[in-house]
């Protein structure tokens, strides 16, 4: 598969060995971006309108995950988008995903190929 | 005296009556007949008559002063019998209520030793609910803390799968750079969750020393660990730390119960966003820790109350009101003092000293 026909992923999580370990392990059939933020987020997203799924952590300071994928979502619509976290479904994310804010919501530790299953849908 | 009266009585009188007997009777004797023989009959018939008399005299003299004397002798005896049976009566009353005495003091002594036994048991009780509530604390607690593993076991199930991935493509050699962050994942992922573990260790250990190492500012940050899932990402710590460590004598477990609960108090009382300040100072002879939240406040009413045991206002499930009852024990127990200062609305000051 060549670097072209990668489907374009963005990570954000605050912790940097999470973002590192995600951009290893994702980057043989994705291609990764990641952010430390929110706000990182909505940069990356800014600069590259062809990335087509957008996953988050959602512990984060500042700007939660839902917070960053709301206001990603409101940008762009089309975008698919998931949140990776280790804790239970809180009723906010329950929300989100009633509202389809977000597809899916996947868990910590993550499982790559689940992941990588929901990701190509 | 009166024995010694009657007896001059006695012989006095005798003394007249003989006297004039003598002198009277034989001037009468003397004026009827001069006949010497008929003189010396009447003179014999007259002594006669005069030791009967007396004789008499003397009897009924005698008699009734000695009837007076065993009167009183009878009498005497009498009491004396009277006496002997009072005291005796005196004695079996005194053995009965002596009895009933040490009756009463055995009872005593039940009581005692089952007011003691009361006493172990609510001490006993106490130590239980100290326990019971830090596991009640500990129940909210440990979801967070083990949703708070999961991150440190995502890195190293991340590391897993990408050495997993380099060792069957054979490409260790190729990526060592990517290698050593697989590797450095591994070992973060380890430390973070030796350190959450330990950091419930810590919580939950059973030792009733209060001559342990506690070392505060490591007791604070594996407090804060604790509850971390509890901490939204709106609330900022602000840890304002004396520049060495504090370390008193104390009980390590206790003493995280006790940072917990404040910490969590703290917590539960900002409800959007706020900061909590901890800041830490050294004393003499004692250290001070004050910890200040910008949350809802107590109201005066409250305020007096909050360390009541079963006092809350927190909804059912949120609180055991236990809380800061231990939390205040707890701190006795070292010699410590706990005061709090809030304003409603504003925030909550609590203020812990400790003595080194």
């Amino acid at each position: 598969m060549s670097m072209l026909n990668k489907k374009k992923i963005l990570y954000i999580d605050d912790e940097k060995i999470n973002v590192q370990l995600f951009q290893i392990n994702f980057s043989r059939n994705f291609e990764v971006f990641i952010g430390c933020s929110g706000k990182d987020g909505l940069l990356l997203l800014d600069n590259n309108l062809d990335i087509e799924v957008v996953v988050s952590d959602m512990k984060m300071p500042e700007m939660n995950g839902l917070e960053f994928i709301e206001l990603a979502k409101e940008k762009y619509p089309d975008k698919r988008y998931y949140m990776l976290t280790g804790f239970d479904i809180t009723d906010e994310i329950q929300d989100a995903l009633n509202n389809k804010l977000i597809l899916n919501c996947l868990k910590k530790p993550f499982n790559l190929k689940e992941i990588e299953k929901i990701l190509n849908e | 005296m009166k024995s010694l009266k009657f007896e001059y009585k006695l012989s006095l009188l005798y003394l007249l009556l003989g006297g004039l007997w003598i002198v009277f009777s034989d001037k009468v004797v003397n004026s009827i007949s001069n006949d010497i023989d008929f003189l010396t009959e009447i003179q014999m018939y007259k002594g006669w008559f005069y030791v009967i008399v007396t004789t008499i005299l003397f009897f009924l003299f005698t008699r009734n002063h000695l009837t007076k004397l065993r009167d009183t002798e009878s009498e005497l005896e009498h009491h004396k019998n009277h006496l002997e049976q009072m005291i005796h009566e005196k004695t079996i009353d005194l053995a009965s209520k002596n009895e009933e005495l040490f009756r009463k003091n055995e009872i005593i002594n039940q009581k005692n030793s089952e007011l003691q036994n009361t006493l172990i048991r609510l001490q006993d009780t106490q130590g239980h609910l100290l326990q019971s509530e830090k596991m009640a604390s500990l129940g909210v607690l440990t979801a967070g803390v083990a949703h708070e593993l999961n991150n440190p076991l995502n890195y190293i199930m991340g590391a897993y799968v990408g050495l997993h991935r380099h060792y069957e493509d054979k490409t260790f050699s190729e990526h060592d750079e990517q290698v050593g962050i697989l590797i450095d994942a591994l070992k973060v992922g380890v430390e973070r969750s030796v350190s959450i573990v330990d950091g419930l260790n810590q919580f939950t250990r059973n030792s009733n020393s209060y001559n342990e190492d506690c070392k505060l500012h490591d007791i604070i940050n594996n407090s804060i660990n604790i509850l971390q899932n509890q901490l939204s990402d709106n609330i900022i710590i602000d840890k304002q730390y004396a520049d060495y460590d504090l370390i008193i004598k104390g009980n390590v477990g206790n003493l995280h119960q006790v940072f917990v609960n404040i910490l969590n108090n703290s917590i539960q009382a900002i409800s959007n966003s706020g900061t909590i300040t901890i800041k830490t100072s050294p004393y003499d002879d004692h250290v001070c820790i004050e910890i200040t939240d910008t949350g809802e406040g107590i109201e005066a009413e409250h305020l007096a109350k909050v360390a009541d045991p079963f006092f809350t206002t927190k909804e059912p499930g949120k609180g055991t009101g236990l809380g800061l009852a231990i939390t205040y024990n707890i701190i006795k127990k070292h010699n410590g003092t706990l005061e709090f200062q809030s304003e409603y609305g504003k925030g909550t000051s609590t203020k812990i000293t400790l003595p080194i």
